[in-house]
């Protein structure tokens, strides 16, 4: 019964999603396949940045390193980082929801969600001001610093573009910019939004698991 | 009770909260097609895999911080 109506409600979203005529349909392809693009090369520039961090990580015998002063740095706060972590990875499951409750016509609900990831996405941006406001390193004291502010920095700004980026989006949805079967926008937010919490997985890895 | 134990037991529950719900969408949109859907099946199968992670260094697998 519930897998039933799963499937009723995939299909009346995918009619809705075909019911646009050619023309946008072929330009919704191209920009989605655009986008993607967009997002691997951004893949592309964390990836090297990370390579950069696993290098300097290997040509020091011991991890965290010597600082110039002399004195063995402190690990990162494992523990705030998993409550930060959960954070994002709570806006990205409020951010699927968003987009599903777009496709099932209920605006309510797209609201809703959508000012819930946006509330938690600035409440990691602050977890990650409060992080680099106690953490006791530097960014020129050891390469273990660069790598870190770096990193995350990168990170940061990326969550930073992506709450701006989802208040347009919530702006446009509610003055008419998208439809029913026209959404590429919202989509476009959601896939950013997603791929902005998976490098926080990595970097999650590297920094404090690792 | 510590400051470290009482945040990795929010995280844990936060963690299990967020991990089952990425985790039941994924296969609630396990047929979804089109190159959208599939691209957030990664995304949101990685973002499970996070939290496992988050759940892993909850309980002192991972991480020793």
């Amino acid at each position: 019964m519930a897998i039933s109506s799963i499937n009723a409600s995939h299909e009346a979203i995918e009619a809705r999603y075909n019911a646009v005529d050619g023309l946008y349909a072929e330009t919704r392809d191209m920009r989605l396949l655009g986008f993607v693009l967009v997002l691997v090369s951004d893949c592309v520039l964390f990836s090297s940045f990370i390579f950069a961090y696993l290098y300097l990580r290997n040509s020091v015998p011991n991890w965290p390193p010597i600082a110039q002063g002399g004195h063995q740095l402190p690990r990162f706060d494992l523990a705030f980082a998993t409550i930060n972590s959960c954070v994002l990875f709570g806006s990205g499951a409020t951010m699927h929801f968003a987009m599903e409750s777009w496709k099932k016509l209920d605006k309510p609900a797209f609201n809703l969600w959508m000012i819930a990831t946006i509330v938690l996405g600035i409440g990691f941006l602050c977890g990650q001001a409060y992080e680099y406001h106690n953490v006791q390193i530097t960014w020129a004291g050891s390469t273990m610093g660069a790598s870190f502010f770096t990193l995350t920095g990168m990170h940061g700004f990326h969550v930073l573009v992506g709450v701006i980026y989802l208040m347009v989006l919530y702006w446009q949805a509610n003055n008419g910019v998208y439809t029913g079967s026209k959404y590429f926008g919202l989509t476009a937010g959601t896939l950013y939004w997603h791929f902005v919490d998976v490098i926080w997985v990595a970097l999650f890895y590297l920094f404090y698991l690792m | 009770m510590t400051t470290a134990v009482l945040e990795k037991s929010i995280a844990f529950v936060f963690a299990i909260l967020v991990g089952g719900t990425t985790s039941t969408q994924l296969a609630r949109d396990w047929n979804s097609t089109g190159l959208d859907n599939q691209l957030t099946k990664v995304l949101l199968g990685l973002m499970a895999f996070g939290c496992l992670l988050v759940l892993l260094a909850c309980v002192g697998v991972f991480g020793n911080g």
